[in-house]
This record gives structure tokens, C-alpha cells and sequence, in this order.
């Protein structure tokens, strides 16, 4: 019988996701600006659908993912639903289907999240351009697909390395 | 390569979104972006976004604080050679500022002393409200910040909110302890502003760019590059004379705005409960409802005799005041003439 503390106990997988979510939303609305030279910002919160949607798929149902892109729209200031809509089409998209679930090697899952978040920051431009009633910025959602693409390979990387060592799956996997 | 798959069978394989979740929830997704527009929000969406922030504002606030712990480390290291010099410059600047602040005195006692004459009763001048950002998105669609106070602390929609060294931008979505600070910067700002030097007039426009543009500026304005550029009070909004920043030529031959308020970090803010003094014509207006004076002014001159001497001189003043606020009407439509053929 597991305990609740097992490392393989999907209480904890679930924890691991929630509090995931959490901080990459947290970190997302955080006031970086404050310090020194830290001014650009990735999606982490996308990162973070992207990796247990693939990872962990009940853990990310379409509730959970409009759920987390409508806390991130209310935390940023953004009109309500623009990054709701965006991770709920990219993330039902893209996402690893089928028995095998995500490859274990990094460029396949990379090409793929590249693939995510282009479509979602297409999406959340197009759907902020219509809520603003006028051309939204496109400066910082370009800069936020870059800083994605260059900081993805390592949580991806610690994801992949993680399921390679336990056999089975992500963290309770 | 199957060997470096995932091996599955806890029940992960075959997971698929539901087709008519999927379906319901990009309707839902659309409707809130179609009724959620910052143009048109209304007052439920408003209220929830208000409740929304309040609750997670103590979070926010909780992960801000070892950011502003660390936040002038950058600062401090590059700027250790520049301390004596910053130093030197900063003496002059006290000395010059003590002038400054004599004169702001004598300037006070001279207008206690004409209001009383006047019989003039200004805004009285409320303490600022000090507030730290919790939370500084940066976002496509909005730029803004979260602070940390809101109604309880008296902060209301339209409040400015200032720096240290000028204007930071205006509270739009007040909760109870949160706001959110729509900044210059942002796309849907709109302030107006003018010249320190010469008081030519323009709308302060942000575009999501550092520097802010200068619309409405006239074919020929008076502004120079380094002008100072404060808020001219037109809108009724914003108080007159907060200083904003300083003017910048732009290579097509528009004017930006470099923001003083940009020279440090937007962290401590300071929200001013501005009122606005209602002007006397408009007092007047507000006391007299809007349909009685054409009304009264036909009766004077469909029935000249009719009542008595008073109050046919106390309808006469009236008749007036509905005049004036005729006039008044009409100062202000050709301000607005005056606006747009500076366009």
C-alpha cells in the first residue's frame, strides 16, 4: 500500500502540477522590472501546460487549461479569455496524442512546443487586437516567444531526464 | 526507437478533451473576450476583475518583497564610481531646491490670501497615499501595475499616481485593497499636457513604447527638444503642473516624451486623491437643473408682467445665470474648436 508521502504517490505528481501552475502564474505577474537588467519574461505559464498536459494528461484537462489561462488574464491586467482561448486551442493542437505519449528525446518535444506557442501568442494577438479595438503590441509578445524557445530546453530537459530515470513517468509517474 | 518511448498503462493513453467541453469552453473564452473589452467593460466585469486582484494582491505582495530586497543591487555596483560626482551634483541640486522651496512658500501665502479675497474655496490639499507594486506584467495588450492599496486606503478611479521624479499614470480598476495603475505608456492612455516653458498644449498618447507620443501639437507648436512637459489640468482629471517629462524630437519631425518618472524603478508609488475645482459657472449649472433657465427666460418674455417686481428681478438673475452658462457653453466649444484646428 503507498503512503502518501511515496514519491510514486499521484498526491504528489498533482502537488508537483498545482504548485507548478502556481508559481510559473506567480511568476508571470511578478514585478521583475524591479530588478536590475530583468525585463524579459517567458511563458512560463505555458511551458508548464505544455509539459503536464504531454507528461501527465489528466492533470490538464480543458477545464484546468482555460482555468489557468483565465488567472493569468486577470493577474496581467489582459481582457478576460484572450489567454484562456489561446492555451485551450494551442494545448488541444499540439499536444502528444496516442499511447506513446511525449518522446523522450528533446528536439521532437521542442519542435512541438515551438509549434504551441507560436499558436498561442498568434491567437492571444489576435484575440487582444479585437478586445483593444486596435493593432495590440507585437514587440513584447516577440520577445516572449523568444525568451520561451531560449529558456524551454531546460525545464524540458529536467522533465525528460526525470521520466528517462523513473521508467514510467514524471514525478509520481 | 519504441524502447525510448513512454511505456503508459496507468490509464494516460486514450486521454482526449472532451469534444463538447472543448467546444463550450471556446465559447465561453469568446464571450469573455467579446464583453471584457477595456473600451466598454462594465461594471460586473469590472467589479470581479477589482475582487479578483484584491484576493491575490497579499500573494503578489508576498513574492514582491525579496524582489525589492534585491532590487538595487544592479544600481548600487554600477554606480559606485559615479557616487562622488552624484554626490557634488546632488549639493548644487539642495541648494538650488532650498530657493525653490521659499518661493513655493510665498507663492502659498500669496494665494491663501487671494482665495480668501476671491472668496474662492480650492481642493484641499489631502495627503498622499503611498503604495508598493505587487505586480508588474508585461504584457501585449495592457500596461499596468498592481499596488497594493486600494478603496480602503481612499484610492478611487482617475487618482494620478506619481513617483519620485513625475507622473507614473492614473488608478482604473479600484478594489478594495488593490488598483490597478494604467501607465503613460500604455495604448489606451490619453493625458493632456503641455509645455512648462511655453504652455503649447497636446495630448500625451501612449503606444507601448518607452517614450510616449505628443499628439494635437499644432502645424508650428512652441515645444523644444528638453522642454518640460507637465500635465495642463485640461481634462478636469488630472491636476495641473505634474511633471511628466521632457520633450524629444523625433527623426520624422513628431515629439515624444522621455519620462521622468522612468529614472527609477516604478516600485513606491504615491496615489494623490486629486479633486477637482468645479469652476463657478459650472457650480452654478449644477445647482440650477438643466431645463430651468430656457424655460424661465421664455416665460420672462412671454409674460414680462405678470408677477411681481421681485420676483421677476429674481427670475431676471436667473435668466442670467442661464446666459452665462450659455456663454460658458460656448468658451468651451470653441476650446474644443481651438483642439482640433491644432490638430
Amino acid at each position: 500500500m503507498r503512503k502518501p508521502t511515496d514519491r510514486n504517490s499521484p498526491w504528489l505528481a498533482a502537488t508537483g502540477c498545482i504548485a507548478s501552475v502556481l508559481v510559473a502564474l506567480i511568476i508571470q505577474a511578478s514585478p521583475t522590472r524591479l530588478v536590475d537588467g530583468l525585463t524579459i519574461m517567458p511563458t512560463w505559464t505555458l511551458m508548464a501546460i505544455f509539459l503536464w498536459a504531454n507528461v501527465r494528461p489528466h492533470f490538464m484537462p480543458p477545464i484546468a487549461v482555460f482555468a489557468i489561462g483565465l488567472t493569468q488574464d486577470l493577474l496581467t491586467g489582459a481582457p478576460m479569455g484572450v489567454w484562456a482561448l489561446a492555451y485551450l486551442v494551442s494545448i488541444s493542437v499540439f499536444r502528444f496524442r496516442g499511447e506513446d505519449g511525449m518522446p523522450r528525446d528533446l528536439p521532437p518535444v521542442l519542435l512541438r512546443f515551438g509549434a504551441t506557442l507560436l499558436l498561442a501568442h498568434g491567437i492571444a494577438f489576435a484575440a487582444g487586437s479585437f478586445a483593444l479595438e486596435q493593432m495590440a503590441d507585437l514587440q513584447p509578445l516577440v520577445i516572449e516567444i523568444v525568451a520561451s524557445i531560449l529558456m524551454f530546453p531546460l525545464p524540458a530537459y529536467l522533465v525528460l531526464r526525470r521520466r528517462r530515470s523513473r521508467g514510467s513517468g514524471f514525478i509520481g509517474g | 526507437m519504441a524502447s525510448r518511448r513512454s511505456t503508459r498503462h496507468d490509464g494516460d493513453q486514450g486521454v482526449r478533451f472532451s469534444r463538447t467541453l472543448f467546444i463550450a469552453l471556446l465559447v465561453v473564452s469568446g464571450a469573455l473576450i467579446a464583453f471584457d473589452r477595456p473600451a466598454s467593460r462594465s461594471a460586473p466585469f469590472a467589479s470581479f476583475r477589482a475582487g479578483f486582484t484584491d484576493v491575490s494582491a497579499p500573494l503578489l505582495d508576498l513574492v514582491a518583497q525579496p524582489l525589492r530586497a534585491i532590487k538595487n543591487i544592479g544600481p548600487y555596483w554600477r554606480r559606485q564610481g559615479e557616487l562622488a560626482q552624484e554626490n557634488a551634483r546632488l549639493r548644487q541640486q539642495l541648494i538650488e531646491a532650498r530657493y525653490w522651496e521659499d518661493l513655493a512658500y510665498r507663492q502659498r501665502d500669496r494665494i491663501e490670501v487671494y482665495e480668501d479675497a476671491l472668496d474662492v474655496e480650492s481642493a484641499a490639499i489631502e495627503d498622499r497615499i503611498g503604495a508598493w507594486t505587487v505586480a508588474d506584467p508585461r504584457g501585449p495588450f495592457v500596461r499596468a501595475r498592481l499596488i497594493g492599496r486600494g478603496s480602503e486606503a481612499g484610492i478611487r478611479d482617475g487618482y494620478p499616481v506619481i513617483n519620485l521624479y513625475g507622473l507614473v499614470g492614473r488608478v482604473y480598476e479600484t478594489g478594495r485593497r488593490s488598483a490597478r495603475v494604467l501607465l503613460l505608456t500604455d495604448l489606451n492612455s490619453r493625458v493632456p499636457v503641455m509645455a512648462d516653458r511655453s504652455n503649447a498644449r497636446a495630448i500625451l498618447v501612449g503606444d507601448n513604447s518607452e517614450f510616449p507620443r505628443l499628439d494635437y501639437v499644432g502645424r508650428a507648436p512652441d515645444i523644444e527638444p528638453g522642454d518640460r512637459i507637465v500635465s495642463s489640468g485640461d481634462d478636469g482629471i488630472l491636476p495641473r503642473g505634474l511633471p511628466v517629462g521632457e520633450a524629444v524630437a523625433t527623426r520624422d519631425g513628431g515629439w515624444r516624451v522621455r519620462l521622468y518618472s522612468d529614472q527609477a524603478p516604478v516600485d513606491f508609488v504615491w496615489v494623490w486623491p486629486f479633486r477637482r475645482v468645479t469652476p463657478p459657472d459650472q457650480e452654478v449649472e449644477a445647482e440650477i437643473p438643466a431645463t430651468e433657465g430656457p424655460l424661465i427666460a421664455d416665460q420672462l418674455v412671454i409674460e414680462p408682467a405678470a408677477d411681481s417686481s421681485g420676483e421677476a428681478s429674481s427670475l431676471g438673475e436667473d435668466a442670467d445665470q442661464g446666459a452665462g452658462n450659455g456663454a460658458g457653453d460656448d468658451v468651451a466649444a470653441s476650446d474644443g474648436t481651438a483642439t482640433e484646428d491644432n490638430r
